[in-house]
């Protein structure tokens, strides 16, 4: 066997790596299947044994590094490592009993962390935490290790370098000197937020590298999010209180836990997790008007968490005591420089007491809210009157759609007990701030995301304004020129950059945690605010909550809890006819939506959701005709639906559908006016979309021109015209969940599969259904079904393809209507592929990864080739017998299908010997195919693959013959069709133009 | 159809207002009235409106405009010039290979994209390269020897022009 050539392009190596392609390897890790850090300790299912022999073949060009728990597959190629790690078979040992070993769940046993909460039940207890890996990465890339016994180089983009250091050292005893990054980024700054998922690839990199002695790649991207998520909570604080106007009793409890150190540490066991780095007492600034005993501020706790969990309980006490944040800091404070440096910036943002939360009107559809946080910390020295006294005041703004979050201004007023240059200030606030607000405001990778358009709206840098106070106490606010160069000091007298510590930038979480409370109602208790988390924030504030409520009405389009929760009776669909039929509420019809009501990228979302669905492909009648005005036939076996008016028009249209109405369509199949829709409408599918993704493509829909056209009346069948029936249908094949990522899997197979049961509805089709119209699930998933005289091929296990598809293959065939070894995307596939192309090509990917997992084994480049060359050899033989079939098949489609010496351009590039139609149980589309021809889906894009029909030229026993010619020659190994002259007969009368 | 589809014919490069759809048989002979490439079948199936596309030959009757986009396409009007033509003209000149001359186009064009492929073709791959060319009325011969004197002057180098 030869090495399987790669069927993927590799992503570019960085830096000067692509020089040397004989020495790198590249890896992927297997992690155990549970892994958890919780306060500190470390459990996971341990390695018992790794089964060689499932390699087979593979484990020639691989080397498996196996070091306790940790696992990797390294090889020459990328996609060489990633196949034989999803080929390798591990045994683990089941999860450990996390509830006894680790005591999650339950409360701490020396009662550190819950004393707080029992004491002060009458007060208000909160807990706040701080992430051990704020996301993954910046970015998808290569991370690079190159580890000799003296020495290790890494090309790694990581925002915390000394701890990743500290880390290599312990992982390959070196010293900390010798190791040295290299990345990218010129300017690595080292953010004080915490670390991302990138300096657990760079150990897992280093610790392969040294077992193979070459340099090792491995190819960091949303995958790490697994490690994100296991690595948990480095910090939890309980704050609590009790009082009133006045604090009585402020408590704070260090809840403990213990920073992680990277996973590839953990796995091996080479060290235990390292304690939390010595630091000063906690000491709050505000007093108390009634101190208690505190839970335990003597713990070794990072002054950034302390102030994050702080300054946010502060500000939910004042809200819930209707009393200005400020004012409450102000009663509690005896600092008299903190006292006026919360003044002053009180004077520069113009905050006015507000002591109940009311978003201000942004733009259209955006949320606004501002909050405000302090700290006071000691200097190097411990003492806390030179120490630096911070306040901030942050206004966000809220796209609820997308839930992405812009900072628009921040006011930072700082002291610290000496003068500071104010432009200096404002310029390191520039340039540290714009990195922090990434890490904790950017998008998380969801299965809802749109490639790059989820990255349209980059975080930008917000106003500053800076001040300072005065050696007096006074302060001396100046606005900063915007002209001001990042790093420029241009106008500054001091000339060394300003580096600010991780205290001084330590409210500004809170900050940003309160404005977003003041903009949605919605309290965020723990750092990444992603827009994932904002979203899911909002839905929760719009499920019955006072404060969602009043954000609805006040901006008029979010009341978009769907109304009319179904309450169907089982039915006895043996005896329908003395069914009650259940009930569905109308929704009132709304105007419709004004033009500029949604954001450009939210309605470019939306049009993605509607090229992924191919809404226009059913919804518009004939080609040439208005898009989605609706008014396509479908023939089913219940009778014949129409496709409807989905343009905004507001007679015949949806245009005056509120979304809640657009919404319970999409995911219930109920009409507006509460009649039930037909599954021929794949709602079965669009149940999966995202809420986000649904919203976009309601924003889409609204947007396009609205085209008067009456529907068109179904003819159904008794019992099936009773439409109330689908209600006792939906309650026995529908389920209107939305789609649940399945942890086990990619990130990229989830997200295929978010794409293929969402709105790609691939499954409408390639599934086949029960006496009922249901779509079979189980093994009869993507099975193949008969469609509107087409079949679409199976695509399990049951694929009759003569070579099998491949992952690769299938991407082809996806994003340009071909593959090499199967031909062209022919009949209603054609318009699908054409849809797809306007995808992203990373979905494309992701829905053939997730296609592949369903076929039969896939085979490699070359096995492909030698099976293609075999199906060729038996085809050459002309079957005895077919002399009719023969002689058409010269005159009329040999010019085309024969292969020659001499290359034509117009020759159809796949052999008839390799397509999978003539290897398919039904002659379908083998009789579509030459009675209507082939329109190349791409064929804007350059390519040939179009086929003349041949209705008019060929008579029905002229087409069986010439069939069952096809047949014998080209899949000698499948039996004869049978009843060949009726289908051609069925099939010519059907589809006649 | 609003978008312009840019193709290169005979050297020059079209902005074409068309439909993609449209066959390029019919772009070529209504629109571009280059009338070398015939009408025949419609099909695909007897080679008179063949063409060459980035050298190789193509039945433009079922290729639609969109297939060639950003091509370069030759039709017979393209492959010689007044006073200048090609070996494959010139030898079907010498041997006076038409009769009703209808399938000529396609015959010339096929013989071309051969030669481009293959520089000495044996009498075998001759006949292979023409077994879907159709011609109706008997100069199956002819075409044949021209097609293998075609061979033999593009193989000595004769100068486009050099019969006359």
């Amino acid at each position: 066997m030869s090495v399987p050539a790669s069927s993927v392009d590799r992503p570019p190596l960085p830096g000067d790596f692509d020089a040397l392609p004989g020495l790198l390897r590249y890896a992927v890790v297997v992690r155990p299947p549970d892994v958890a850090f919780h306060e500190g300790r470390f459990g996971c299912s341990r390695l018992l044994d790794i089964d060689h022999a499932s390699l087979g073949e593979w484990a020639t060009f691989t080397t498996v590094v196996e070091i306790a728990n940790f696992v990797a597959v390294v090889a020459a190629d990328p996609e060489l490592a990633r196949q034989a790690a999803r080929r390798l078979r591990l045994h683990w040992t089941p999860p450990p009993l996390w509830d006894d070993h680790l005591g999650v769940g339950s409360e701490r046993s020396d009662g550190r962390g819950a004393v707080v909460n029992r004491r002060r039940t009458d007060g208000m207890v909160r807990r706040y935490g701080w992430p051990n890996r704020l996301r993954w990465g910046e970015r998808a890339g290569w991370v690079i290790a190159d580890v000799s016994p003296a020495r290790a180089s890494l090309w790694v983009d990581t925002a915390t370098p000394e701890a990743l250091r500290g880390d290599l050292a312990a992982l390959l005893s070196l010293a900390p000197a010798a190791i040295d990054f290299s990345s990218e980024r010129s300017d690595q700054e080292e953010t004080s937020l915490g670390r991302l998922a990138c300096d657990d690839a760079a150990a897992d990199a280093a610790l392969v590298s040294r077992q193979v002695g070459a340099p090792v790649a491995i190819w960091l991207d949303a995958d790490y999010q697994r490690d994100v998520d296991a690595l948990g909570l480095a910090e939890t604080w309980d704050v609590a209180a009790s009082g009133g106007h006045t604090l009585d009793a402020l408590a704070l409890g260090y809840g403990a836990a213990r920073p992680a150190p990277a996973m590839a540490l953990l796995l091996t066991g080479l060290t235990e997790p390292a304690g939390a780095p010595a630091g000063r007492p906690a000491r709050s600034p505000y007093r108390r008007a009634n101190p208690v005993r505190e839970g335990d501020e003597s713990g070794r706790a990072s002054d950034r968490v302390r102030v994050f969990a702080e300054e946010s309980f502060l500000d939910e006490w004042s809200r819930q005591q209707a009393s200005d944040p400020l004012d409450l800091r102000l009663r509690h404070l005896d600092d008299r420089r903190g006292q006026a440096l919360i003044e002053a910036v009180r004077q520069r943002a113009a905050w006015h007491p507000k002591p109940t939360p009311d978003p201000v009107e942004g733009g259209v559809g955006l949320l606004t809210g501002r909050g405000f946080a302090y700290c006071h910390l000691p200097d190097a020295k411990g003492e806390w009157e030179s120490g630096t006294r911070s306040a901030w005041i942050a206004d966000v703004s809220v796209d609820p759609v997308t839930g992405s979050v812009q900072l628009t201004r921040m006011v930072v007023g700082q002291d610290a007990g000496e003068p500071v240059d104010r432009a200096a200030l404002a310029a390191a606030l520039r340039r540290q701030l714009l990195p922090e607000s990434t890490l904790l405001l950017r998008h998380a990778d969801g299965i809802d995301e749109w490639g790059e358009l989820a990255d349209a709206s980059p975080p930008t840098l917000p106003a500053i304004d800076a001040l300072t106070l005065d050696a007096g106490g006074h302060a001396l606010p100046a606005r900063v020129p915007d002209a001001l160069a990042p790093n420029g000091t241009a106008d500054s007298p001091v000339t060394m950059p300003l580096r600010l510590s991780a205290q001084t930038l330590a409210p500004g979480t809170a900050a940003i945690a309160n404005a977003l409370f003041d903009a949605t109602g919605q309290r965020f208790r723990e750092p990444p605010f992603t827009a994932a988390r904002i979203r899911a924030g909002l839905r929760e504030s719009t499920g019955g909550d006072a404060r969602g409520a009043r954000a609805a009405s006040s901006v008029g389009r979010r009341r978009w809890r769907w109304v009319g929760a179904a309450t169907a009776s089982l039915i006895s669909l043996g005896g329908a006819a003395a069914v009650g039929l259940p009930w569905k509420a109308a929704i009132d019809p709304v105007p419709r939506p004004a033009a500029n009501l949604y954001s450009q990228a939210t309605i470019e979302r939306g049009r993605l959701v509607a090229e992924a669905g191919d809404c226009a492909v059913c919804h518009t009648a004939s080609e040439g005709g208005a898009t989605n005005v609706g008014g396509r036939a479908f023939e089913t076996p219940f009778g014949t639906v129409y496709s409807t008016n989905i343009t905004p028009d507001e007679l015949t249209g949806i245009g005056r559908w509120p979304y809640a109405a657009f919404a319970r369509a999409m995911r219930h199949g109920i009409s507006r006016d509460g009649s039930h829709l037909y599954p021929a409408f794949p709602y079965t599918a669009f149940a999966k979309l995202s809420d986000t993704d649904l919203q976009s493509l309601y924003a889409y829909l609204m947007a396009q021109p609205a085209v008067a056209s009456p529907a068109v009346d179904n003819q159904m069948r008794f019992p099936f015209n009773i439409r109330g029936l689908m209600a006792g249908w939906n309650l026995l094949y529908h389920d209107a969940k939305p789609f649940t990522p399945d942890p086990t899997r990619s990130a990229l197979w989830n997200r295929g599969a978010y794409l293929a049961e969402g709105a790609g509805h691939c499954s409408a089709c390639h599934s086949p259904r029960n006496a009922l119209g249901a779509e079979k699930r189980g093994d009869d998933h993507f099975a193949g079904a008969l469609v509107d005289g087409w079949e679409a091929p199976a695509l399990s296990q049951l694929s009759k393809a003569p070579v099998p598809w491949s992952e690769a293959a299938l991407y082809d065939y996806l994003r340009t209507g071909r593959a090499a070894h199967h031909g062209v995307a022919a009949g209603p596939m054609a318009p699908v592929v054409a849809g797809l192309g306007e995808l992203p090509e990373s979905d494309v990917r992701a829905i053939a990864h997730y296609v592949a997992s369903f076929m039969p084994s896939a085979v490699d480049a070359a096995q492909a080739s030698e099976i293609a060359d075999h199906r060729l050899a038996l085809s050459t033989a002309t079957p005895p017998g077919f002399d009719a079939g023969e002689r058409l098949y010269n005159g009329a489609c040999a010019s085309c299908h024969e292969g020659g010496d001499m290359p034509v351009y117009s020759r159809a590039e796949t052999s008839l010997a390799l397509n999978t139609n003539l290897h398919s149980a039904r002659p379908d589309n083998v009789i579509q195919a030459i009675l209507d021809g082939v329109v190349a889906p791409g064929s804007s894009a350059g390519s040939a693959g179009e086929m003349p029909g041949f209705r008019t030229d060929f008579s029905d026993s002229q087409l069986t013959a010439l069939v069952s010619y096809l047949r014998a020659r080209f899949a000698p190994d499948q039996p004869a069709w049978e009843h060949l002259s009726t289908t051609i007969g069925e099939l010519r009368g059907a589809s006649s133009p | 159809m609003t978008d312009s589809i840019d193709l290169r014919v005979n050297g020059q490069v079209r902005h074409l207002p068309l439909d993609p759809a449209t066959p390029l048989l019919q772009v070529l002979r209504n629109d571009l009235c280059l009338n070398g490439p015939k009408y025949g079948c419609g099909l695909g199936q007897c080679g008179a409106c063949s063409v060459l596309v980035e050298g190789r030959v193509a039945r433009s009757c079922v290729i639609s405009l969109g297939a060639v986009a950003g091509r370069d396409v030759v039709t017979l009007e393209g492959l010689g010039a007044s006073g200048r033509l090609d070996p494959v003209q010139t030898a079907f000149i010498e041997c006076q290979a038409a009769q009703c001359g209808y399938c000529l186009n396609g015959m010339i064009m096929t013989v071309r994209g051969l030669l481009n492929h293959c520089a000495q073709p044996s009498p075998d791959q001759i006949v292979g390269a023409l077994k879907y060319n159709l011609c109706r009325c008997g100069t199956h011969v002819e075409i044949l020897e021209a097609a293998t004197l075609a061979a033999e002057l593009d193989a000595a180098g004769v100068a486009p022009g050099g019969s006359e």
